[in-house]
């Protein structure tokens, strides 16, 4: 597997040769890691087999109660009175993978680990075919680096890859999930997916980041407004600390990366306006209800799979 | 809980080089507001001390430099950022001397 260091290359953006070799190494790297988890988000995405009964017929497997009086009030004219097991529709999928920008990601050696998710992931999608893929950059902003109307190729996560440079020096989660909210918006109205009633068009949004961020109650209120707008989250905390141990056996470093902490351990101390300290785990506050943390790239198609599936068993199954 | 602005907070690594005045917690990285000051800085690090009762008034050091400002000001004015953990070393503050033209 390639070792690419980023530091020494352009700032901003990783450059276009670089970014192809980046890809190319991270494709080869996990290519039957995407196809495991294709096959698990082959059976949780399917549409359900066991479909539910719908109205209104003159025949039919079972009566619908709510048409019984406005049958008898009509003089039995409106005899649409029965229940029919209807065939499952195709469901489609648009899918956005927000990828953190922010310099925290250099810092913590998170960057190298959640490229390689995004490659993963979108390999993955793209042979599911489920419908459409957009990846979008946060930091002091929202940058859009890949379309939900483009096909995701090879050459796009190549382009993906040069749009990301690990530098803002900001982490605007609240920011990010406000905006990406208003693309899909705009994606379902544009009748994406494929699917163009956009009806069964599910929205899936993955953050991949390191899982800093500040400003967590507003995160939250906005975490419940997708939610309301059917559109899921999951966060994907890259846990580099696992990493760096390893590096850090294998070479001799300096004391600063021996002391590389998991985000599970991390405390927060807060003063409060009265100025007494608070002092929290950080993991204990966190906003978003569905996250897993991903130390190894190995482990992502298990916990996602099971994420998604818990989503689908809490959500999906009660529409 | 409004303690939970929407302020920016740092990751800082709390060091001493005086042997007895050690943090045993472990992991020596929080996450702070960026609005502390030395002075509160200084509150924390005798509560992780545990010296409520009996406190030593700290001086800062963030990458070497000793902090007079807030954690913020600092930064913007050494041209870092949040995203970044920070090395804070904290001293026994010098208390300056109260008569020097008394010799
Ligand atoms: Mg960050």
């Amino acid at each position: 597997e390639a070792q690419l260091s980023l530091t020494h290359l352009d700032p901003s953006t990783i450059d276009p040769t670089s970014a192809r070799a980046l890809w190319l190494a991270h494709e080869a790297s996990t290519h039957s890691l995407s196809q495991q988890l294709t096959e698990h988000l082959r059976l949780i995405l399917a549409p359900t087999l066991a479909t539910k009964l719908r109205g209104d017929f003159r025949t039919g497997k079972r009566l619908n109660l709510k048409r019984i009086i406005p049958y008898i009030a009509s003089g039995y004219k409106r005899d649409k009175i029965w229940l029919r097991r209807s065939m499952p529709s195709k469901r489609s999928y648009q899918v956005m993978i927000a990828l953190d920008n922010s310099g925290s990601m250099a810092d913590s050696g998170a960057s190298n680990l959640a490229l390689k998710t995004l490659t993963l992931v979108t390999r993955s999608l793209s042979m599911l075919e489920v419908g459409q893929v957009s990846v979008v950059g946060f930091g002091d902003d929202v940058n859009v680096a890949h379309d939900f109307d483009k096909p995701f190729t090879s050459e796009a996560g190549v382009r993906v890859f040069e749009q990301f440079g690990f530098d803002a020096q900001k982490t605007n989660v609240r920011g990010l999930v406000d905006r990406s909210l208003q693309l899909f918006q705009e994606a379902r109205q544009s009748g994406g997916g494929g699917g163009g009633q956009g009806e069964d068009l599910w929205q899936l949004m993955l953050i991949v980041s390191d899982g800093l961020c500040d400003d967590h109650q507003s995160i939250q209120r906005l975490v419940r407004k997708a939610q309301e707008e059917r559109v899921m989250i999951v966060f994907i905390i890259i846990d580099a600390t696992a990493t760096a141990a390893a590096a850090a056996a294998a070479a001799p470093t300096t004391p600063a990366e021996n002391t590389k902490t998991s985000i599970l351990d991390l405390q927060s101390a807060v003063f409060t306006p009265e100025g007494n300290i608070l002092r929290y785990k950080y993991m204990e506050r966190f906003p978003f209800r569905y996250y897993l943390v991903v130390r190894d790239v190995r482990e992502l198609p298990g916990v996602l799979a099971g994420a998604l599936r818990q989503w689908f068993g809490e959500v999906a199954g009660s529409v | 809980m409004d303690f939970d602005a929407a302020e920016t907070k740092v990751q800082i690594r709390l060091t001493t080089r005086d042997p007895g005045l050690q943090i045993s917690e472990e992991p020596n990285i929080l996450l702070v507001q960026t609005s502390l000051t030395r002075h509160k800085l200084s509150t924390l690090v005798n509560e992780l001390l545990h010296r409520e009762e009996n406190r030593i008034p700290f001086d800062i050091l963030i990458n070497g430099q000793f902090l007079r400002t807030s954690v913020d000001e600092f930064l913007t004015k050494n041209g870092i950022n949040a995203e970044t953990t920070l090395d804070v070393e904290y001293t026994r503050a010098l208390v300056p001397p109260l008569n020097v033209t008394s010799f």
